[in-house]
């Protein structure tokens, strides 16, 4: 079956519909009750328990924050608009995607790139408009979590992190890089808060989809965005030949874990284990806050 | 005079009855032809998706998908080890409500059509005697999304097992889903989630 539904097409193509699994601002909808259900083991997610409960945590802060404040913003802006904002930070992003482009040595791609953001930055009218795209100098996705990727190192556990959403242990070192890589990031706050809000608002097309079609939408974010990662990782080359010597033996479900050493972050990854514990209760608390007062105000 | 006549037409129809019954009989499709006619009938559907509504796609494709996809190998990928836990019925049940989700997936989120076509790129062959034929959604104004469709013989035809849209694995998902659901919660539990979604996709 496709999962990639001409519904999303239309609303913001595939890549945005599993990046908003988490990638973006809180991307995931409302909290699945997944409370004293026995866990099936990953190996690609030895912390599910604490994933789950992280996942839970942002969905009700998206719920109750990220998702009205969202729906607000789209009422108020025409898609043309919010299409130029996203065209505009994408730009930015640009900057991110050539240093990493030449980090993997693709010097070509990294030139590409590098008239890409020349040409949106001028005549595209600081980015907000994507001329490029007419001069067939195409948006590559090139991030540090597949330059370290390309270098070797394995992906490790699959975490959720509060607020971030969905990466694995990689994928720290890649966020702290790309963040210090962005020129979005040494702007200011309420242009951060800007670039937060209209992904989230764009999001909303792909993140009714996940509502639609999974039957447990934190297994559903966790597969997608792993293997969405995979394959950028091995820019395409991972998916098609390896599923299918996979699915070769119909009688090993489950076997597959994804390429990474589990043993070598078990370490740095028991201290986050422990950190999130004590997240897990403020999440708690914050949960039976929001309930009161929305109960006060139905009164 | 009558008589050589006869013969003559004895022998032409002697001749041209094996060729007959080979026309008769369609040459099976290679694994390419079985991507492109799905996809075509796919197209169709979005085509005259807005007159003929959900129930209009719906039928439109049920066959389609049926004979193009060998849902009960997807089946008993999906399920794994516990495919021979299930009792024949069980396994009945699954298959045609995989058939019938599959289905009420495409009528509900290829419902119109503005333009889209699909590009055929590559085939390659695997290891494990299957193919993999690679192509193109081309939407007008938007970046193209590769579909990668995973076949297996059976028999003489060729059958998608798999579809791979940039990368990501429906059959991978599902198997991570629907095992969890099955272990969790047992297969009354699947069926009747599985029925929900198909409701779901009708009304929406």
């Amino acid at each position: 079956m496709h999962r990639t539904y001409k519904k999303n097409f239309t609303d913001g193509r595939l890549l945005l519909a599993i990046a908003l699994a988490g990638l973006v601002f809180l991307g995931e909808c409302a909290a699945e009750n997944v409370k004293n259900q026995p866990i099936a083991r990953s190996k690609a997610d030895p912390y599910e328990r604490v994933n789950r409960k992280i996942f839970q945590f942002n969905d009700t802060v998206d719920e109750y924050l990220a998702e009205p404040i969202a729906n607000a913003y789209k009422a108020i802006t025409p898609q043309f608009v919010r299409t130029g904002i996203f065209n505009f930070y994408n730009n930015l992003e640009t900057a991110n995607t050539i240093v990493n482009a030449f980090l993997q040595g693709k010097p070509r791609q990294g030139l590409d790139n590098t008239g890409r953001l020349l040409v949106n930055s001028t005549l595209g009218l600081a980015g907000f408009v994507d001329v490029a795209k007419y001069l067939n100098l195409e948006h590559n996705d090139e991030d540090f979590d597949q330059t370290l990727a390309l270098w070797g190192l394995p992906s490790g556990p699959y975490l959720v992190l509060p607020f971030l959403g969905p990466t694995t242990v990689r994928g720290i070192p890649g966020i702290l890089f790309d963040t210090a890589a962005n020129p979005t990031s040494y702007v200011g706050i309420p242009v951060q808060l800007l670039y937060l809000l209209n992904a989230r608002a764009n999001a909303q097309g792909a993140l009714q989809f996940i509502d639609e079609a999974a039957l447990d939408r934190y297994l559903f974010t966790r597969e997608s965005f792993l293997q969405w990662r995979q394959n950028l990782a091995s820019d395409g080359q991972f998916a098609s030949l390896d599923y299918f010597e996979e699915f070769a033996e119909a009688d090993t479900a489950n076997a597959a874990g994804f390429p990474g050493s589990v043993e070598t972050f078990n370490t740095a990854s028991n201290a986050f284990t422990g950190a999130t514990a004590a997240f897990d209760k403020t999440a708690l608390h914050f949960r039976t806050v929001l309930a009161k007062l929305s109960g006060s105000q139905k009164q | 005079m009558r008589t050589k006549y006869r013969q003559i037409i004895a022998l032409v129809l002697a001749a041209l009855f094996p060729a007959l019954l080979l026309a008769a009989e369609p040459e099976a499709k290679t694994a390419r032809q079985v991507v492109e006619v799905f996809q075509g009938h796919l197209l169709e559907a979005m085509k005259s998706g807005k007159r003929i509504g959900y129930a209009g796609r719906y039928e439109k494709l049920f066959n389609p998908v049926a004979q193009s996809h060998d849902l009960e190998k997807i089946a008993r990928i999906i399920v794994g080890r516990e495919w021979e836990k299930l009792t024949k019925d069980q396994q009945h049940t699954f298959v045609d409500v995989l058939i019938r989700l599959s289905v009420s997936s495409y009528a509900h989120n290829f419902r119109d059509y503005n333009g889209e076509s699909f590009v055929f790129e590559s085939l390659e062959e695997t290891g494990k005697g299957g193919v993999v034929v690679r192509s193109l959604f081309k939407i007008p104004n938007d970046k193209d999304v590769k579909f990668d469709y995973m076949l297996k013989q059976n028999g003489d035809t060729w059958r998608i097992i798999n579809i791979i849209a940039n990368g990501v694995s429906d059959l991978a998902l599902r198997r991570t889903e629907y095992t969890s659901v099955l272990q969790r919660e047992g297969f009354d539990a699947l069926i009747k989630r599985l029925n929900e979604k198909i409701d779901n996709h009708s009304k929406m």
